[in-house]
């Protein structure tokens, strides 16, 4: 078998494997692609990132629920913790950026921002990442002592979800340069403007394509 | 002789006959205007009996509603199985309290308490009931509420383990559930003999939002239906969310009422469970009564009534800063209509 075709095979397998939450197949997968010289980015976005893309649109038509997802996830990870350290980044852009995250005060609900977080690790972000019911201080603290470029928020409820707006004026206080992007289901572009934040997802995967726009923004400056 | 707002709840939860449809609901409704009433700090009334009683009271007195609820935080179950309760007492905005410790990730690691009737902030709810009955008369129906076992179970354990237990370890997650379904018996129980008038079951966690409909019919349902069926006074069914592919099993696992919120279809809800299921719902609390005008109010009304429901409830619990006459508006509004079952 050709190169190109072994390649081909393990990454389908790796994508079809995360898409069935085998675990256990995604992690052969990727130890294979390793073992056998191939490019473990390529198996990353390819392979793992192309099978959540799938899991994203089986969830958005209501075939997989959260625990489907989830275990999906897992198997993502499984494959990402043996492809990671294997990652050349030599020819290719830099390392992303640096991303705090977090679920704001008063919120507990954080399976959303599990699911930003792995993306974005996916992507290649370095990720700090404060947990659930997190206090607005401990977010411009986590900023300043990483000069993280993105600052990303998530709430799961209308009422946690206005404490964003205060986060956001504080946060551009002591930090007017710094990229905030907030999601969660209450929110909305429109509440994203009227917030303040400089950016907004709607999902786990844009949440990633909207951090390298901004962080691109960032670069440029 | 007309009928006192207290019987009138009962029996529209009971699809008994009624001679007008009261203004009710079965989760919390504290307001602001009611906290400054009785001088109240909402982190606070969460932790006394009295400030409870007087919190939930005064929408009954400001405003009319038919209906007073304790308590107004989820944390009393998982509290009274030892979970921390965290009530933001330094902030200056308004947070429900939240829990703190995941203890639970096993069945074995439940310890229910000998006396569930004494655990925790139960007897303080149960107290609270008391004061209110006393306080409110016949101008309202006391109602109180119990998580349902699997929004229970996502509260004490980590709720990604649940859900991937639910699939990996089925009979671990049902173990798990059938202990909770105990505890929430236990709680119901302290709950009716304190007085309430009617209970609401509220399992949040198995919305079709989050879990499979198939998972709810094979694993979560029947816990529900046993809870349930071990209370005898008038009970409602609710869950959050997009249930219009549950909404024939919630009609059916022996609530006396169901109860949707915003994202159900409640027409379509309606069709599906035909004319004699009672149904309630299903205002946004936070954009209609909340954001809304009068007029966003009495619209929200008069859409939810003509939807089919039986008596507009609001989609989860009041948010606080919600004004009197927003609730005034309701309370007139939802007067308008003639009940489906009339005495």
């Amino acid at each position: 078998m050709g190169t190109d075709e072994r390649l081909q095979e393990l990454l389908s397998k790796l994508k079809e494997n995360v898409i069935e939450y085998e675990e256990d197949q995604v992690s052969e997968a990727a130890q294979a692609l390793v073992d056998e010289g191939f490019d473990a980015y390529v198996g990353i976005m390819d392979g793992l990132a192309a099978g959540m893309e799938v899991v994203g649109e089986l969830f958005d038509s209501q075939e997989y629920f959260v625990p489907e997802v989830l275990m999906c996830a897992d198997a993502l990870y499984a494959g990402l913790d043996i492809l990671r350290p294997h990652v050349d980044m030599t020819g290719r852009e830099e390392v992303k950026g640096e991303v705090v995250i977090g679920v704001v005060e008063g919120d507990v609900h954080d399976i959303g921002k599990n699911l930003v977080k792995m993306m974005f690790e996916v992507a290649g972000f370095t990720v700090h990442d404060l947990g659930a019911d997190v206090p607005l201080a401990d977010f411009v603290e986590k900023q300043i002592s990483t000069n993280s470029d993105i600052v990303a928020l998530s709430a799961m409820m209308t009422t946690t979800m206005m404490g964003m707006k205060k986060a956001i004026v504080s946060l551009h206080e002591k930090n007017p340069d710094v990229k905030i992007m907030i999601g969660g289901a209450p929110v909305t572009g429109e509440i994203a403007d009227v917030f303040g934040a400089d950016g907004y997802s709607e999902n786990a995967s844009n949440a990633v394509s909207e951090a390298i726009k901004m962080v691109g923004a960032l670069r440029r400056m | 002789m007309s009928m006192t707002p207290r019987e009138r709840v009962i029996n529209l939860i009971q699809g008994k006959g009624i001679d007008k449809i009261p203004a009710c609901t079965g989760f919390g409704s504290v307001i602001v205007d009611g906290l400054k009433k009785y001088d109240l700090r909402f982190a606070h009334v969460h932790l006394d009996a009295q400030e409870m009683a007087d919190a939930a009271a005064a929408t009954v007195e400001l405003a009319g509603l038919e209906s007073a609820i304790v308590p107004f935080d989820m944390g009393v179950e998982a509290e009274a199985l030892g979970a921390t309760l965290n009530t933001y007492a330094h902030s200056e905005d308004i947070l429900y309290p939240t829990l703190k410790d995941k203890f639970v990730s096993k069945a074995e690691d439940i310890s229910l308490p000998s006396d569930i009737a004494n655990a925790g902030r139960i007897p303080l709810v149960a107290e609270a009931i008391g004061k209110l009955k006393e306080r409110v008369g016949d101008d309202a129906a006391v109602g109180s509420w119990m998580l349902g076992p699997f929004t229970l179970a996502g509260q004490v354990m980590d709720l990604n383990e649940l859900l991937k237990m639910s699939f990996k370890q089925p009979e671990e997650a049902e173990a798990i559930l059938s202990k909770l379904s105990e505890m929430v018996i236990g709680v119901a129980k302290a709950y009716a003999d304190a007085g309430a008038d009617f209970l609401s079951l509220r399992e949040m966690g198995a919305t079709s939002d989050v879990l499979s409909p198939r998972s709810f019919k094979k694993q979560i349902k029947q816990f529900s239906e046993q809870i349930l069926a071990a209370i005898d006074i008038p009970k409602v069914y609710h869950i959050c969310g997009d249930t219009n592919v549950i909404i024939t099993d919630m009609a059916d696992i022996g609530a006396d009422a169901v109860s949707v919120d915003q994202k159900n279809d409640l027409a379509a809800s309606r069709e599906k469970i035909g004319e004699d299921v009672v149904l309630f719902g299903n205002l946004n609390p936070w954009e209609v009564f909340t954001e809304g005008t009068v007029d966003d109010v009495i619209n929200g009304v008069r859409e939810a009534m003509g939807a089919g429901a039986d008596a507009v409830w609001p989609g989860c619990d009041m948010w606080p800063d919600t004004s009197v006459d927003n609730l005034k508006a309701w309370v007139k509004t939802q007067h308008e209509f003639e009940p489906r079952r009339k005495a």
